[in-house]
């Protein structure tokens, strides 16, 4: 044990393990905790800041694919709109143009009656102006060959005639 | 650097031989001065307590200076860091990354997620301590000054603290008694670890794999407590035999100068030695101690983990 080389120095060994032991502790205390609560508050920044920025993205795509389905649906209603005005339309159309050709019928059809009416009545005027005009005349003439009761009967016989072969107003 | 000016001292030393002083160069002896600690003659003689030496010799006070290193440092670029707002700095980001390396290369895929909050300081320290240590040694900052004490100074190297401050090696892990200090740290912490993660009791009991037949007990429990002694003991020796050897290895060439220069009895042959072989050669091996430097605190760091993590994940 002449080599100072292998010499035990148990003094050496104990001051190592108290300086060693030391300096953990105030390494500890004032370097690792903190510089390694730094890194990882780091680390969870840039992840937490890197799972905002993914999140957001997400969120503009969704809004985007929401924009569009709104789009669509929009589109879709408008189209719907579109068609059902034009069958409305369409059916209102019909509608009046039934309306107006009902009316019109009534019309035709009251113009007819009154006419009818009108003609029935023109026509019996005409038929009582012509019995009078024809019982004058016939008066005038028998007045002066026959006598007035066998006339009146010749003129009876003679109107049912006329009655009979006459055309029936409606 | 550390034989530059190892060359230049012994030079003068060599000139004192040369001129008559009559004492032939011992490469043995000025090696040995060069690298190991000298208990006798310590910087602060202490008294000592229960038969242990406390006094402050060389390499204790080595110990202080590496740890005020390392701490003055490290604090400083940390709080800069956190002064900063938690964005890296320039300093911050070496040492981060050599942080998050031994956090998450060693640490954690070692002692596991759960105790990687628990470990990862203890292995942080250990690696930046041997690290600084390990490269003080090859700073020859105490050479330079025992230059500066030999030609300016004069201070005596064995009647003043600041003489005394310069003798002896300056590389405090190339000292076994400094290294079994750092494996017994390891040593407790594999206790400590293995107590936490699975009981005190559980602890000891998982030292062997369990349900076998009970014969196999008698071979295998003086196995397994071999095997746990032997962990702090290869460290040990690891360590401190790596960073003597490199010492050792240069200071051996340097050597050769004097040596070579005594045997043709002329400087001339020792200063040509010097420029063709010695120097070389020796800018070459100081190149590798640098790896080794680096190497050996990794391996100290990365055992240590591993063994933290083998008793907190028992598979047997």
């Amino acid at each position: 044990m002449d080599n100072p080389l292998v010499q035990p120095d148990p003094g050496l060994a104990i001051w190592t393990i108290v300086t060693f032991l030391v300096l953990l502790w105030l390494l500890a205390k004032f370097a690792w905790r903190p510089l390694l609560r730094a890194l990882d508050a780091r680390q969870d920044a840039i992840r937490k800041s890197l799972e905002d920025a993914e999140a957001a993205r997400k969120a503009a795509e969704d809004a985007n694919k929401d924009s569009a389905q709104i789009l669509q649906e929009a589109r879709a209603e408008a189209e719907g709109i579109v068609s059902a005005s034009r069958a409305e339309a369409e059916r209102l159309r019909d509608e009046i143009r039934q309306h107006a050709r009902s009316e019109a019928e009534g019309i035709v059809k009251d113009a007819r009656a009154q006419i009818d009416l009108e003609t029935s009545r023109a026509l019996r005027q005409i038929r009582g102006e012509i019995a009078d005009l024809s019982v004058g005349i016939a008066e005038k003439l028998i007045r002066r060959n026959c006598s007035q009761e066998a006339n009146r009967d010749l003129i009876e016989e003679t109107l049912k005639q006329i009655e009979a072969t006459a055309p029936r107003p409606n | 650097m550390t034989w530059v000016l190892a060359a230049t001292e012994n030079v003068g030393a060599a000139a004192g031989h040369a001129a008559g002083a009559g004492e032939p160069f011992d490469a043995g002896k000025t090696i040995i001065e060069h690298v190991a600690n000298d208990p006798s003659n310590p910087i602060i003689r202490l008294p000592e307590v229960f038969g242990i030496d406390f006094s402050i010799t060389k390499h204790v006070f080595m110990l202080w200076v590496v740890a005020l290193v390392v701490f003055v440092a490290i604090t400083w670029i940390v709080r800069r860091h956190q002064r900063a707002g938690n964005v890296p700095t320039r300093a911050g980001v070496g040492l981060e990354m050599v942080v998050t390396y031994i956090r998450d290369s060693i640490v954690l895929p070692n002692v596991g997620a759960k105790w990687v909050r628990t470990w990862a300081p203890l292995v942080l320290t250990l690696f930046f301590f041997i690290f600084t240590a390990n490269l003080i040694g090859l700073l020859p900052v105490f050479d330079l000054l025992k230059l500066a004490n030999h030609y300016l100074i004069h201070a005596d190297m064995h009647h003043s603290v600041f003489g005394r401050l310069l003798e002896g090696g300056t590389t405090a892990t190339a000292n076994f008694n400094v290294t079994v200090g750092l494996a017994l740290i390891t040593f407790f912490a594999i206790i400590i670890a293995g107590s936490k993660a699975n009981g005190f009791i559980n602890h000891w009991k998982n030292i062997v794999p369990h349900g076998l037949p009970w014969p196999i007990y008698i071979i295998l429990v003086p196995i397994e407590i071999m095997g746990m002694l032997v962990k702090p003991f290869a460290l040990t020796m690891r360590l401190a035999a790596n960073m003597t050897g490199g010492h050792i290895a240069i200071l051996a060439l340097l050597s050769l100068i004097f040596l070579l220069a005594e045997m043709a009895k002329n400087a001339l042959v020792g200063i040509a030695v010097g420029l063709v072989v010695a120097t070389p050669l020796a800018v070459g091996i100081s190149g590798l101690e640098l790896i080794v430097v680096l190497v050996q605190a990794y391996v100290f760091t990365l055992l240590t983990a591993v063994f933290i993590g083998l008793v907190i994940h028992v598979h047997h």
